[in-house]
């Protein structure tokens, strides 16, 4: 609702002019993909780094080492297995419940306090990855929470003029809420079938080259191709060759199922590779 | 999740349903082959308010109603370089030619919420159904370039989809072929003004365009009848597996079993591929015959209710069947020896645990975007829908 009583600025916002940097420009001719097309980034993780909840990790994913380009920085906790309410009704297994909030200052658009439509559609893919990966008849009539909070986004702060770039960084973000949920879980000591990671690849088209035939490249920073045609976000269970949960968004021809077929692959892939870090990580927890 | 809505079966009809549907061929509860739909009443045009507007009623009594209606907005001016072109550039004639090439849209030029009835709007299932039907109709980003006005204006788009029966089964097939009946009828008036002056537009309705342009339907033989490009909106399909069986449109007691359960959405284009370039009209016919240039858009996994289920007990470690009779202390014993060992008893059912094999996936996948398969068969049942 407008105010009337008061003498209100313009309701649509003005953008101020932008004025073209030399500075600026150089650093945009820099922004290429410098790893091979099937690495991922460097990751860190670590658990327990709550001690109030039950289990906990922090995930990092490094810089691309340029100025303005923020890495991924993830944090989750795990509360939980607790006895539900009274008033829920009977479950014969556990209940899992996962929130995915952006902080506010972690994307370049601020996000507000409450959840939105994009944090609630994440936590719904993560609750579907972890659900295959947890053996949930265990724990009948508890609860666990799962909360993940993106401290900083993957976002380039530069690039504000592409717009389209949020879909794809939340393929990203989902492959990192995976496998920190999956940190947090055994740390927390709750029975998983095996450990779950997340991995993305996307099929990407170069511009600048002349070849016009666009190549799968795993863990893909939007900002570093001209343009992302699609992309796939997988969970996968390496020991028992499972996949728990499959996001694939873009625009393929129908025809081209071996294109497909091999985005998911790479996919998989990449979750393996997410997938050491974490075992290693875990077993350094141990020993 | 709207999935996991409580299914009222006990674990021994549960693991009769699965074993029945585990069968070659499956033996689904209502008599449908695999890739039968359910039958469904389709109706567009009823709103007289809406630019647009469908109906759907499936034969399970679940039924939903879209709307879509169009504003004018002012674009958004960006400081692109597309801007500082256009305003640099004097040349009338120049403007004109590149209009056709900078015609872009953006994703917030079309919104879409759901409404399901005993589910809050903010509600994850929701937010979930209302992502995963946006991001078919934004995938190929055709559908944002025909909002498209003038550099200064542009149309939006607000597709509200209400199910107005409970939801007796997972509503996304039913809310995405409502959607598209929706889109498919939906006409935007008829533009007057020109160039990039504030845009004016003609007032009778008779005369606005599709927002979806269709061929000439009538006689197809006809040469010169012009072929607009006739893609059409998406359609998310609801397929699931059952060990070996694939079941499409699976109803909420088949999904209540399930291993896996996929959303795909899929698009169809008559646009000329490369090959048939040079032919004539002949050889699209034909192909038009053989099946449509089929589009993957977006895949999402639906988490299947069947993970929820109550697990059936075995006779041997039932304590009401004689293995209390062993000894006190050796029911107890009994029982967790089998949660442990989970040893897998014929007919008694256990909610399926972990993920889906990668090929199960991958035939998921395949079996939908078969050439002349199930998408086909409803892209022409849809076309048979009257708009009104």
């Amino acid at each position: 609702m407008t105010d009337r009583r008061r003498i209100n600025g313009p309701v649509g916002a003005t953008i101020p002019p932008v004025f073209e940097d030399t500075l600026t420009q150089e650093l945009k001719a820099v922004k290429k993909r410098s790893r091979p097309p099937n690495a991922i980034r460097k990751m860190y993780l670590k658990t327990g780094v709550t001690p109030s909840a039950s289990g906990s990790a922090y995930l990092e994913i490094e810089t691309t080492g340029k100025p303005g380009v923020s890495g991924l920085k993830l944090s989750c906790s795990v509360h939980g297995p607790r006895s539900l309410p009274r008033s829920s009704p009977f479950s014969p297994h556990m209940v899992l419940s996962t929130h995915v909030k952006y902080a506010p200052f972690a994307t370049n658009k601020r996000r507000g306090y409450l959840r939105d439509p994009i944090e609630r559609d994440l936590g719904t893919h993560l609750e579907a990855a972890l659900r295959g990966a947890i053996i949930a008849d265990r724990w009948p009539k508890s609860g666990v929470d799962i909360i993940i909070s993106i401290v900083e986004g993957d976002q380039d702060r530069e690039t504000s003029k592409f717009q389209g770039d949020e879909m794809w960084d939340m393929m990203n973000a989902l492959s990192g809420c995976i496998t920190v949920a999956s940190a947090a879980l055994a740390d927390a000591g709750i029975d998983c079938v095996d450990t779950v990671a997340g991995g993305v690849a996307a099929l990407v088209q170069e511009s600048g080259d002349d070849s016009t035939s666009p190549n799968i490249v795993v863990d893909p920073i939007p900002s570093e191709h001209d343009k992302i045609l699609a992309a796939c976000c997988v969970a996968y269970l390496p020991t028992r060759d499972e996949i728990t949960n499959l996001w694939f968004k873009g625009d393929l021809p129908a025809s081209e199922m071996e294109l497909y077929t091999k985005m998911v692959e790479k996919g998989i892939q990449a979750s393996r590779h997410a997938n050491r870090v974490l075992i290693e990580c875990l077993t350094e927890t141990i020993g | 999740m709207a999935s996991a809505q409580h299914v009222l079966l006990s674990p021994a009809e549960l693991a009769y349903l699965h074993s029945s549907l585990s069968l070659t061929p499956p033996i689904r509860p209502d008599g449908r082959t695999p890739t039968q739909f359910r039958p469904l009443v389709a109706e567009t045009g009823i709103l007289p308010g809406t630019n647009g507007s469908a109906r759907i009623c499936f034969a399970d009594g679940t039924e939903a109603i879209v709307g879509v209606k169009a504003e004018v907005e002012k674009t958004r001016s960006r400081h692109d370089d597309e801007t500082v072109f256009v305003e640099g550039a004097g040349d009338d004639g120049e403007e004109e030619e590149t209009d056709d090439i900078t015609r872009t849209g953006e994703s917030d030029w079309i919104e879409l919420t759901v409404e399901i009835p005993g589910l809050r709007d903010d509600d994850s299932a929701t937010a979930f159904l209302a992502a995963m039907l946006s991001e078919a109709l934004l995938a190929d980003g055709g559908l944002v370039k025909r909002l498209w006005i003038n550099r200064r204006f542009h149309w939006k788009l607000y597709l509200d989809i209400i199910l107005i029966s409970p939801p007796l089964s997972y509503p996304l097939p039913l809310l995405s072929l409502t959607t598209h009946l929706a889109l498919l009828s939906t006409r935007l008036p008829r533009l007057k003004s020109e160039g990039d002056e504030d845009p004016f537009f003609d007032d009778d309705w008779a005369a606005a365009p599709y927002l979806y342009p269709r061929q000439q339907t009538a006689t197809p033989t006809a040469k010169s009848a012009p072929r607009s490009p006739a893609t059409r909106p998406p359609i998310t399909l609801l397929v699931m597996a059952v060990a070996n069986n694939i079941l499409f449109d699976p109803s909420k007691e088949e999904l209540a079993v399930a291993d896996a359960a996929l959303a795909v959405s899929v698009t169809s284009s008559t646009r000329s591929d490369e090959n048939d370039d040079g032919d004539g009209d002949d050889s699209m016919d034909v192909k038009e015959k053989k099946g449509r240039n089929l589009r993957l858009l977006s895949i999402r996994t639906v988490d299947p209710p069947s993970r929820l289920t109550p697990p059936g007990v075995a006779n041997s470690s039932n304590a009401a069947y004689g293995v209390a009779g062993n000894g006190n202390g050796k029911a107890t014993e009994g029982r967790t020896a089998v949660a442990e060992g989970e040893a897998v008893v014929e007919g008694v059912w256990r909610a399926p645990r972990g993920g889906a094999k990668r090929a199960v996936m991958a035939a998921l996948v395949q079996k939908a975007l078969e050439r002349g398969g199930v998408v086909d068969e409803v892209f022409d049942a849809l076309e048979g829908v009257e708009l009104g």
